[in-house]
Formats: C-alpha cells, sequence, structure tokens
C-alpha cells in the first residue's frame, strides 16, 4: 500500500470528506488536550511565561516531516504526489502578520477558536463570529485586494529547491532547529518565572 | 548507559528527533536521477501503439474542449513562442521530469518530430507516470494531417469526405489545404497564436467523447 491514499486512487471523493472530518476530530481534541482551547495559555507565549504553543507545534512538524521522509525513504510515500501550496511570498507575509496581530488581539488562532467553541467558551464563539465575519468581508472585497492576493508569486517552491541543498540536510537542519528552540524555549521560561516570583510575593 | 536513564522523557524524545534527523541525511529521499522501466510493460504498449495520439485525436480533443489531459511542448521557450498548437504549455525537454507534471496525470507529449517526445515519454515511463502518451510524429505530423492537409489526387468518395472534413479542422486551426505534390515539406506560413478561433468548431464523428473534469485542488 503506498500513499498518498487519495491521488493514488484509494479512495474517492467522499470517502475523502470522511477521512478529513476524522482527521479534523483528531486535530480538535489533541488542541484541546494540550491546552490550546484557552486564550490565557495561548497568549502566555507571546508574554513568554509559557511556550507550550511553540513547543507543540514544532513538535507536530518535526514527527511529521520524520515521517514524511523515512516513509517516502522506505517507498510508501511518493513525494512527488504530494500537495505543495504555491508560494505567493508577499500576500503570505502579509497574511501572516494580520494572523499574528488577530492572534495577539484575540487570543485565539482559527483552529484553536473553535476548539475552544466546542468546549463552551464564549471568548472562543465570539472570535469564530469575527473571523466568518471577516472572511465574508474579505469575499466581498475580493475585487479591491485581488492584487495583493496574487503578490510575489513564485510557484510552488521548497525549501531544498530555493536553498539548493539535499533534502536530507534540511531535515537535519530542522530537527536541530527545534530542538535547540526548545532547550531556548524552557531557559527562557525559567528565566520568565524567575522573574514573576518575587513580584508575586 | 546511565545517562539515558538521567534524561527526562521530553529530553529523550529530543534525542530521537535529533538521531533520526542526522540518519537523514544519508537517507536517498528525493526522486533520484536514474530511471527503472519494466520492459516487457513498455514494449508490448507501444507495440500495441498504446504510447501515442494521432494529430487527428489530438485536435478532436482540443476542438471538443477537453480538460482531462495536458498538452506538454518540449522544444525550447523560443520555438514554442513561434508556434504551439493550441492549449499547449512548454515544459522544455530537460526539465520534463522536475515535478512540473504530475504522475497521474494525463499527459501528452510532443516536439518537432517524434524522437524527442518518445525519449521524454521513456524517462517519464521510468519515474512511474502512468498516462504518458506521445503526440505521434510530433508538429511535423500536425502540420502535416491537421494545418494544412493535402487534397487527394483521384479522390474516392470516402476520401474526399474525409478530406472535407480535415478542410474544416484545417481552417479552425488556422491553416488551410495544399496541393498533394510535397508531402513533408510545408510551405506554408504556420497560423499565428489566436486566443478564440474565429471559424466555428467544426462537428466531429461521435465516438470521441469528453473524459472526467480535471480536479482543482486547494489546502
Amino acid at each position: 500500500m503506498s500513499a498518498p491514499f487519495y491521488k493514488l486512487g484509494a479512495f474517492g471523493d467522499e470517502a475523502s470528506l470522511v477521512v478529513a472530518f476524522l482527521i479534523g476530530i483528531g486535530f480538535g481534541f489533541f488542541l484541546e488536550r494540550a491546552g490550546f482551547g484557552s486564550a490565557k495559555k495561548l497568549v502566555s507565549q507571546f508574554y513568554l511565561t509559557d511556550l507550550a504553543v511553540f513547543k507543540v507545534m514544532f513538535t507536530a512538524i518535526v514527527t511529521a516531516m520524520l515521517g514524511v521522509t523515512y516513509l517516502s525513504w522506505a517507498g510508501f510515500l511518493d513525494l512527488s504526489l504530494v500537495y505543495l501550496v504555491p508560494t505567493y511570498w508577499i500576500a503570505q507575509v502579509v497574511g501572516g502578520l494580520l494572523l499574528g496581530v488577530g492572534f495577539v488581539v484575540g487570543g485565539y488562532c482559527p483552529g484553536t477558536s473553535i476548539a475552544a467553541t466546542a468546549t463552551g467558551k464564549l471568548d472562543g464563539l465570539l472570535f469564530v463570529l469575527g473571523f466568518a465575519a471577516g472572511t465574508l468581508g474579505f469575499a466581498l472585497a475580493f475585487p479591491l485586494v485581488k492584487g495583493l492576493y496574487t503578490a510575489g508569486a513564485i510557484g510552488t517552491k521548497t525549501l531544498p529547491q530555493v536553498l539548493g541543498i539535499p533534502y536530507g540536510i534540511l531535515v537535519f537542519g530542522v530537527v536541530l532547529m527545534a530542538v535547540s528552540g526548545f532547550v531556548g524555549a524552557s531557559w527562557v521560561e525559567k528565566k520568565m518565572a524567575a522573574k514573576a516570583a518575587p513580584a508575586t510575593e | 548507559m546511565r545517562w539515558i536513564s538521567k534524561l527526562s522523557f521530553n529530553q529523550k524524545l529530543g534525542a530521537l528527533a535529533l538521531a533520526l534527523g542526522s540518519l537523514a541525511v544519508f537517507a536517498n529521499v528525493a526522486p533520484g536521477h536514474t530511471v527503472t522501466v519494466d520492459a516487457r510493460e513498455i514494449l508490448t504498449g507501444v507495440e500495441r501503439q498504446e504510447d501515442h495520439v494521432t494529430p487527428g485525436e489530438l485536435a478532436a480533443w482540443i476542438i471538443e474542449g477537453r480538460t482531462d489531459y495536458r498538452l506538454v511542448d518540449i522544444r525550447d521557450e523560443k520555438a514554442f513562442a513561434e508556434y504551439h498548437v493550441p492549449t499547449a504549455e512548454n515544459v522544455p525537454l530537460a526539465t520534463v521530469a522536475d515535478g512540473a507534471l504530475g504522475r497521474t496525470e494525463r499527459i501528452v507529449l510532443y516536439g518537432d518530430g517524434g524522437i524527442h517526445a518518445a525519449q521524454a515519454w521513456m524517462v517519464l515511463k521510468g519515474r512511474g507516470y502512468t498516462h504518458v502518451y506521445t503526440l505521434r510524429e510530433g508538429l511535423d505530423a500536425w502540420k502535416d494531417e491537421v494545418l494544412f492537409p493535402a487534397v487527394p489526387q483521384n479522390p474516392t468518395p470516402e476520401q474526399q469526405a474525409r478530406f472535407e472534413r480535415s478542410v474544416q479542422v484545417a481552417k479552425f486551426f488556422g491553416g488551410q489545404p495544399r496541393a498533394a505534390a510535397a508531402p513533408g515539406s510545408v510551405p506554408m506560413a504556420l497560423p499565428t497564436q489566436v486566443a478564440a478561433p474565429a471559424v466555428a468548431p467544426p462537428t466531429l464523428p461521435a465516438g470521441a467523447g469528453g473524459g472526467p473534469k480535471k480536479k482543482r485542488e486547494g489546502c
């Protein structure tokens, strides 16, 4: 059996919706279990007091990357069939900054706001209504922002292509970044806790 | 070995990730430059003429507006700019296996003659592309058979009918019939690329139905 299953015709459109639903349930469940259904937990990363979001997300990235690497190496996954989102770097930089501002102000990102709503949090629900309104506003204003939407189009690019390095070296580099990031994050958390401790006494 | 037991669970996971990451440096993951072909399977396909489409078939697909295949011009950009078969996209020969084409897509390759496309076809087959075809005899045949069909000499009624149909097709693509004298040498000027053909699409014989619409992906 070889992956990606959908591309290789292991299941059709209808079944793919069921698969997406199950994966979505799993994603939401683990977001909530990691504590990401709480805006307090999420925004504490911006105050550097709790970097769990950074650690969880980077752990997920490294786990997925190593999984994909070794599945592909063992012949179970055809990397050339995996869909890559095209790069529109200007649009993506602007969109990333907007998402960051929304995250700091609203206390959630889209996925975590839905997980929070599912656990009955009103701020989560308000956030979901906000991003639904934002999506509608974007759709209506699309003719005005069309130019930005495709700004910086450079096609589908992967880091090994852009940097001109072998895939394996990139994998190692990302793992190294993640592990040093975890060590650094724990150090920062300890520092901030020590700083906060006298103030609470 | 005692130091391992002193590590926390998270530190052990971190060490495991580092170990797997280091090994990944030596894992050959990206598609390599070698090609493995199943000789019997490929040659049987060629023998059964399953490896190509004819210019007439391709012309019918274009007129029908079929979207379930990709027409790929493997010549260089300059040649592509001068003339290409309508709806074709340019993927120069050296780059056909670099990922611009999907392995499960239906792909029709063409060059000036038939050889370069056949060589690209072989490489793609070896890479596991499942639905690759070449345009038989390439652009040369496209010009001879579709753009500038030859007027038959002393035609039978059947030949005459076929010729009249091919004149309609030629006009659709901006070409015109030519005298039968010199097959192979095309004296006519190639049509300039037009976005929409001025002539109404000719009616085609039944049988060549359109395939399923290509699905767009999103995230």
